[in-house]
């Protein structure tokens, strides 16, 4: 006869994937209907995970409750792949799935990341997951969640649009940041993350699926596939990026990717790109080993010697 | 196993995280439980906070955390996470908590009486120095009661009630409780997830917005109805029997405020002419926390509440995981915003130090 020893499975301490199956279903159903309604924020439960919130754990719960066996991983906070808290997001998910991970754009199929888009060509299939801190544009103008509800509900984006006006008449510039806000398919205004400004034209008819969420705030919101996206911008002034003329990388050589300026010693700054996925590979072509580099959403600029 | 990507980063917090952890070489399982059994306000207060009822894994998160507050909560909190809800246990009642400390601040005397139970609010606050050389303390004799205080007792909001001071409750019977760790929290809360949204709110920020009504701020002036320590039943229905059991006892508080209801009140109140009634209740026993939130239950229904007491405000920061970890956040690397940041701050510089760059002009608006 058997004995319930023998029917039950060995003791596991944690499951794959960490979360429990019911927290990953909910956050599934979240995430298709996020997909449904482009750039509306969905609101989840966000369960508790082992990382302090503000740390990435809406991104981490998405990738937890999307991963699966043969998947490939990247990880990437602030373009960088070795930074402390990409490193410490890669090595949690290795340790509870078992996937194999990446630094390279290319082969990775879901890629969580902090504050970037990678310069190589997202395609179709190709997963980006942006970990969000304040996933309503209206975060700074109107602090009361319920209040901003009704504005998206409205469409009512005039506060958004006041805002861009009164930065170009009282200080001549528009001075959003890193998380300007974009129109996503006509109807909702989201907060895209915060990236640079740089890295929005990157999420206009995209081949991959971007999910962005935010566990604090416990809201995520997707941009599908081939989903207009366009930053709030006035027709007689144009949307402008980070300007970086003349910034070469001091490693590779390159220039015309976003660059991360490093300040030096008695004044001055040196450069180099903040994509180390693709920093890493453009120096191994340099030194002649193969590495394929894939097609970047902005040109890179003829090489200089370093 | 899985290929990792590694380089200088891992390296650094593999290092930094030992070097963090040396502490619990020395740790035995015996201290655990003594971390369990006498510091058992502050286990109470992780488990509390923390929504999960496990005095040795509180103990362990402790120990674990190096004694800090909130990354003892998420620890507990994060392996909430791994596990099921099973079912929602029975509604515990006067009748099926055993009362181990009650008191009342409205009245001099309360049907079932006043019991003070344990407490260290009427000793002197001195250092006992002597434990220091002695290294044990001469344990004060404790005598047994000629009578003892009654196990169960009705509340005195019930009183109130029965005179019509306070509302008749609503019949609840057969509605599904929301649960805030299972669903998101929009604004206007129901009341359930307002009561256990205080319930595991960070004790320090319940106790300084509390404090900021009790000192005049949409003031309320609250009276303690009750204040209730006790032991209650955790009663489960069998999956497949459907028969009623106890799945163990759990330490659980629950503080009442009362206050005259204000005009144009709602929620908690009743008419003008009434009281109403503010209440917080928390697993494990933490009496600050019962009366600051009771006080803010109350000061989040005032018609006009100032801005940071009203519910949403309340609710939103008091959440010790929430607000611990968002502001630690800023300790990660930002390069990538702040050049954003530096970029806007240089375009303006450019304009400024350049006059002769027209000014943007406002277009001619035709409607």
């Amino acid at each position: 006869m058997s004995t319930l020893a023998d029917l039950a499975a060995p003791r596991a301490d944690y499951t794959f994937a960490f979360l429990d199956e019911h927290a990953k279903r909910e956050v599934r159903r979240s995430l298709l209907k996020a997909v449904c309604i482009p750039g509306y924020q969905v609101p989840y439960a966000s369960r508790e995970v082992p990382m302090a919130r503000g740390w990435g754990t809406g991104g981490l719960q998405v990738t937890l409750s999307v991963i699966g066996e043969r998947d490939t991983l990247k990880v990437t906070d602030q373009g960088a792949d070795d930074s402390v808290n990409a490193v410490n997001i890669r090595r949690f998910v290795a340790r509870m799935t078992g996937v194999v991970t990446t630094t390279d754009t290319l082969e990775a199929t879901l890629i969580q990341s902090r504050h970037r888009i990678p310069e190589e060509r997202l395609r179709e299939g190709q997963i980006l997951i942006l970990q969000v801190p304040l996933p309503d544009p209206f975060s700074y103008l109107e602090p009361s969640r319920s209040k901003a509800r009704e504005l998206h509900a409205d469409s009512d984006y005039a506060l958004l649009w006041l805002r861009l006006y009164e930065d170009l008449t009282r200080r001549g510039e528009v001075m959003t940041g890193a998380d300007h806000p974009v129109s996503v398919h006509g109807h909702y205004v989201m907060a895209p993350s915060p990236i640079p400004r740089f890295d929005v034209p990157k999420l206009h008819q995209a081949p991959h699926l971007t999910l962005l969420s935010a566990g604090r705030e416990k809201k995520l919101y997707a941009v599908p596939p081939y989903t207009d996206v366009q930053p709030l911008a006035f027709t007689d002034v144009p949307f402008q990026i980070e300007r970086q003329e003349g910034w070469v990388c001091a490693q590779s050589g390159v220039s015309g990717g976003f660059m991360t300026e490093l300040p030096l010693p008695g004044g001055g700054a040196r450069y180099v790109l903040s994509d180390t996925g693709l920093l890493d590979k453009l120096v191994r072509a340099r030194r002649g080993e193969a590495v394929t580099v894939g097609e970047t959403y902005t040109e890179l600029g003829p090489e200089a010697s370093p | 196993m899985a290929y990792v990507a590694a380089r200088g980063g891992e390296a650094a917090i593999q290092a930094a995280e030992a070097l963090a952890l040396r502490h619990l070489a020395e740790v035995s399982a015996d201290q655990i439980a003594w971390v369990e059994a006498h510091l058992s306000l502050l286990v109470d207060r992780v488990m509390g906070e923390a929504s999960l009822y496990a005095p040795r894994l509180a103990a362990l998160a402790l120990v674990q955390s190096g004694g800090e507050l909130e990354g003892a909560v998420l620890l507990l909190r994060a392996y909430r996470s791994t596990q099921p809800r099973i079912q929602a246990a029975q509604p515990v009642t006067d009748a099926s908590m055993t009362s181990l400390r009650r008191v009342s601040a409205a009245f001099k005397d309360i049907p079932g009486g006043q019991h003070l139970g344990a407490t260290l609010d009427y000793s002197h606050r001195m250092l006992r120095l002597d434990l220091l050389d002695q290294g044990r303390s001469a344990l004060p004799a404790v005598s047994v009661a000629q009578t003892p205080a009654p196990a169960h007792a009705e509340s005195v909001s019930l009183w109130l009630r029965r005179e019509g001071l306070l509302p008749q409750l609503p019949d609840l019977a057969g509605e599904v409780v929301f649960d805030v760790t299972r669903e998101p929290l929009t604004f206007p809360a129901p009341r359930a997830a307002r009561l256990q949204s205080l319930a595991r709110a960070e004790t320090g920020g319940v106790l300084a917005l509390g404090y900021a009504n009790m000192v005049g701020y949409s003031g309320v002036h609250p009276t303690v109805g009750e204040v209730r320590l006790a032991q209650a039943e955790v009663t489960l229905r069998h999956p497949v029997s459907g028969e009623l059991f106890s799945a163990g006892r759990v330490r659980v508080s629950r503080g009442e405020i009362v206050a005259p209801t204000p005009e144009g009140a709602s929620a908690s109140g009743g008419a003008q002419g009434s009281l109403s009634l503010g209440c917080c209740a928390a697993l494990g026993w933490n009496e600050t926390k019962l009366i600051a939130g009771g006080v803010l239950d109350l000061a989040m229904d005032q018609p006009q509440a100032h801005p940071a007491l009203q519910e949403e405000f309340v609710l939103n920061h008091t959440e010790s995981v929430e607000a611990s970890g968002f502001c630690l956040h800023f300790k990660l690397p930002h390069y990538v915003t702040f050049a954003s940041e530096l970029d806007r701050v240089r375009a303006e510089r450019t304009r400024n130090a350049q006059p002769d760059i027209a000014a943007f002009e406002p277009p001619e608006v035709s409607v």
